[in-house]
């Protein structure tokens, strides 16, 4: 029962790690607290049900979805951050709470507040994995989850774009001297949000049922995970979202379903109060 | 006379990089210091480790004898320190009478008399403001005072930065290049200024700097670092033919 | 000497300190008539033909809003920090003086008094773990603070979760009010807090705070203790905003935890702060306003409301970055600043309103 609970777990905070990964790498590139990632992959949610209702098969879905929300999370840099680029970060951050708003709006409006069902079902015929029964859904949330992690690294490790990624982040100014193209970069930052948000949409829409506030809360969670790994690294978030998967599994099971939530907050204000940089977080300067 | 402050084998390090190793310096009552060295030498960290602006890895820091080792950048001016910022940082929409005023914040007494405005408080405000005024007229910005600092010219903004350092009622003043970024004109203007506050005010003065035309004329003891630690010290007459400290400012092509 | 600004000539006019200060003084006293003004219409609108008694408890409502806009302005405006959590003041100030009225029968001004001392102590708590954050740490605690507190609200059984609790009618002083009573007390409320912040801007607490707010290095430099002047002012902050939960509850005479654990309240207020104008007066009136009536007009697109106020927050970050209020203020403020120029002073726009709808300096990067 236990080990049941901690796959589960893991397989829901392996879904919020990533909302996790694309708000740290948001903030990291850009200094935005992106609130609107949450929507990227609601709207993400909408659109493959629309798709799958049509009668499309299931992965040109997913292609699609995720065409669209990159071409989305662009459409958000190009119109709203772009022109406020040099401003602080709260600036830019009320900024996407704006489109966070505009996007909830529109949401409501075009396919209205209550929760649907997304159409695929996965086959809930358990499978026995080393002692443990896990469902074919899990598996397939973890595997995505996985494969999506594996393909990230590669792309920060070695392609030019990640790397170039990784200078902009460290040091845009000298980045921007080593002919690097910062503008582009963010362009990148924002559509690989949008990346992101598709898929995390995608696999989330079966649990969570799709409604304009579906990801509300996975985006809260998604911060605090975030926040695990100071805001700055991504296996810090990782370990976070799975952190949070787990704990909040295990405080609905022993604790009443209604304490699930507030498990990620009580995780969240205890560390702050203890490491105020995170787990895993920015390097501690000196100065006071 | 003794010493005013005092730092004793100063090391700091970033990560992998040692800014200050093993740097000393005493600095005497009433006199006015130099702290020189070369672009990167360190000047800047240990002047930020004396105004406790930086923790130090290594060392002590000594003011009027006692250790201010734990102290917290705002707990200075209560000890009678008081420093200035090279990239002038005024409080930029402000006048610079409102400016001078927050240099005084220290003597401004409780939060609760003064956000009620009972009598001593008041008193105490007219107090400041008529302090700030005479501030200001020593320093040549009675004109300026209702002025926002960022319409002021540079040089004008240096003495306000000054003047402010000066509100805090201070028994020593680091002064982070007082006269970077100043044309001849507002050097010599500057290089007055801080004669008068030590002469006539007798405060104690630490100066780090480049421009070598204010560090020999004002300074009555100089020291050198480089590379993170002492290099020389001595008068300015010393220093000037000081071969260690010719050979550190312009590479090994120096000659006597 | 070499001039290197050109507005410095303005230094080279004969600067007649005696005529700056009469012209200031006269410009507060215009700006005193102003706010007398607008309150003397707050008080004088129930008297309109046509207004009903289901208005005045719309429009405390709305004066709720503002006040809470209030609170948050204090943060953001005249600090510089970021709560994205203000909506636990609310609960907290809404339901002491919920239990309070309830179990004890207490009158209406006691009742916000204790919910406004409530939220402050808790402020204060909270101040000493999220201050020492940098600014988006900082953010994101205090959004879990009212996440925490929304759900303490709805599973401790004392506060009867999303049943809510049921509260008699307010009484001032013994005497039952109706809704317009209430009004009128709300408008007594706000005149109390907007004098409170004014006298509190122009304090040395408030030089202190926008000292801060402006180069934090600077003003560690002369004194001012960072932790302990942030402290305050977030205290300061949670007082109001639990003054303003506290009388959002009686006035609909009910509390219930579907309302009081919604943290997008949080986000609503620091929304009416932004639009408005957080560093100025009139700006959390303005924004609260706004926010507050937003939902009325648009009752039946509630999706539209909710586009609407995206598109406007957008649209005042990008070109009125310190708030309507500023945009507003600005043709009064140049005609203001030309005056000045003329008797020989230089001034600044205005040493209460920067550019920036937090008020940040130009340092960027973390609070």
């Amino acid at each position: 029962m236990l080990g049941q609970q901690i796959i589960s777990g893991l397989a829901t905070g392996s879904l919020y790690a990533l909302t996790a990964i694309a708000v740290v790498v948001v903030f990291r590139n850009t200094r935005t607290i992106n609130v609107a990632q949450g929507d990227f992959s609601m709207i993400a949610a909408f659109i493959a049900v629309l798709l799958l209702k049509s009668g499309a098969n299931y992965y040109v879905t997913i292609a699609a979805t995720v065409l669209f929300t990159v071409a989305l999370g662009i459409l958000v840099e190009r119109l709203v951050m772009r022109p406020i680029a040099d401003s602080d970060w709260l600036t830019l951050f009320t900024a996407t709470l704006g489109v966070y708003y505009i996007m909830h709006g529109v949401a409501g409006w075009i396919w209205g507040r209550d929760t649907k069902a997304f159409p695929v079902t996965f086959d809930p015929t358990p499978i026995h994995f080393f002692g443990v029964i896990v469902s074919e859904g899990h598996l397939i949330n973890m595997a995505w989850a996985a494969s999506i992690g594996v393909v990230l690294f590669l792309f920060f490790r070695f392609t030019k774009q990640g790397i170039a990624m990784r200078a902009v982040t460290d040091d845009p100014e000298t980045a921007t001297l080593m002919g690097i193209p910062v503008r582009f970069i963010v362009l990148l930052t924002w559509g690989m949000a949008g990346f992101l948000g598709a898929f995390a949409g995608i696999l989330i829409a079966p649990i969570l049922y799709v409604s304009p506030q579906m990801m509300d809360e996975v985006l809260i969670k998604g911060y605090v995970a975030a926040v695990f790994g100071g805001l700055y690294s991504i296996p810090g978030a990782i370990i976070g979202a799975l952190m949070i998967g787990v704990a909040e599994n295990l405080a609905g099971g022993y604790l009443g379903s209604h304490y699930k939530t507030a498990t990620a907050f009580v995780m969240i204000v205890a560390l702050l109060a203890l490491r105020p940089k995170g787990l895993l977080g920015i390097q501690n300067r000196r100065e006071i | 006379m003794g010493s005013h402050l005092r730092c004793e084998n100063i090391v700091v390090r970033f990560g992998g990089v040692v800014a200050c190793s093993d740097v000393s310096l005493d600095v005497e009552e009433g006199r006015v210091v130099g702290l020189i060295g070369p672009n990167g030498a360190g000047k800047t960290t240990l002047f930020n480790v004396l105004s406790r602006f930086q923790d130090h890895d290594q060392g002590h820091v000594f003011l009027r004898g006692k250790p201010i080792d734990r102290r917290k950048p705002h707990e200075m001016i209560g000890l009678g320190m008081a420093r200035t910022f090279q990239n002038i940082n005024l409080f930029h929409d402000q006048s610079t009478l409102d400016n001078i005023l927050i240099g005084a914040h220290r003597l401004t007494g409780d939060p609760i008399s003064n956000f009620y405005s009972f009598p001593s408080a008041r008193r105490r405000e007219r107090a400041l403001v008529k302090r700030a005024g005479e501030i200001a007229e020593l320093l040549r910005l009675s004109d300026e005072l209702d002025n926002a600092v960022k319409n002021l010219p540079y040089g004008v903004q240096k003495r306000v930065e000054i003047a402010r350092a000066l509100a805090g009622n201070p028994q020593i003043i680091l002064l982070d290049e007082p006269v970077a970024g100043c044309n001849d004109d507002e050097t010599l203007e500057l290089r007055d200024v801080v004669r008068k506050v030590n002469s006539e005010l007798g405060i104690t003065i630490l100066l780090v700097e480049h421009d070598m035309s204010m560090v020999m004329n004002v300074c009555d003891y100089i020291y050198v670092v480089n590379f993170g630690a002492n290099l020389a010290q001595g008068t300015p007459q010393d220093i000037r033919v000081n071969r260690e400290v010719i050979k550190a400012y312009l590479g090994e092509e120096a000659q006597a | 000497m070499a001039l290197k600004n050109p507005k410095a000539r303005a230094s080279a006019v004969v600067h007649d300190r005696a005529a700056v200060a009469a012209l200031k003084s006269r410009f507060a006293v215009q700006n005193f008539y102003l706010v007398v003004f607008f309150f003397a219409l707050l008080l004088l609108t129930p008297l309109v033909p046509g207004f009903k008694g289901w208005m005045a408890g719309q429009a405390s409502l709305v004066i709720v809003y503002i006040i809470a806009a209030q609170g948050v302005s204090i943060l953001s405006g005249y600090t510089g920090l970021v709560s994205v959590g203000h909506g636990g003041f609310l609960a907290i100030g809404a339901y002491a003086a919920a239990l309070l009225t309830k179990y004890f029968a207490v009158d209406l001004v006691l009742a916000v008094v204790t919910g406004a001392v409530a939220a402050g102590f808790v402020g204060m708590l909270m101040g000493l773990i999220f201050l020492r954050l940098a600014g988006p740490f900082m953010a994101i605690g205090t959004l879990g603070f009212a996440f925490f507190v929304g759900t303490v609200v709805n599973n401790v059984p004392i506060f009867e979760g999303r049943e809510g609790i049921s509260l008699p009618a307010n009484r001032i002083f013994g005497v039952v009010i109706g809704d317009i009573g209430f009004y009128y007390a709300s408008v007594v409320f706000l005149a109390l807090v907007t004098l409170f912040i004014f006298s509190l801007v122009r304090s040395s607490v408030g030089r202190a705070l926008k000292a801060l707010r402006d180069s934090e290095k600077a003003a560690q430099s002369c004194g001012v203790n960072r932790l302990s002047y942030r402290t305050l002012a977030f205290t300061v902050s949670a007082t109001i905003t639990g003054a303003a939960g506290a009388l959002n509850g009686l006035v609909v005479h009910y509390v219930s935890a579907e309302v009081y654990s919604d943290i997008w309240y949080s986000v609503d207020i620091l929304v009416a702060a932004v639009v408005g104008g957080s560093a100025m007066l009139m700006g959390p009136i303005v924004g609260g306003a706004f926010v507050a009536l937003l939902p009325f007009f648009l009752e039946t697109f509630a999706d539209f409301s909710f586009i609407l106020k995206g598109v406007v927050l957008i649209a005042v970050l990008m070109f009125a970055p310190a708030g309507i209020c500023d945009v507003v203020a600005r043709p009064i403020r140049a005609y203001r600043r030309r005056r000045l120029e003329r008797a020989g002073a230089a001034p600044g726009e205005s040493a209460a309103t920067p550019r920036r709808p937090f008020g940040l300096a130009d340092q960027q990067g973390d609070a």
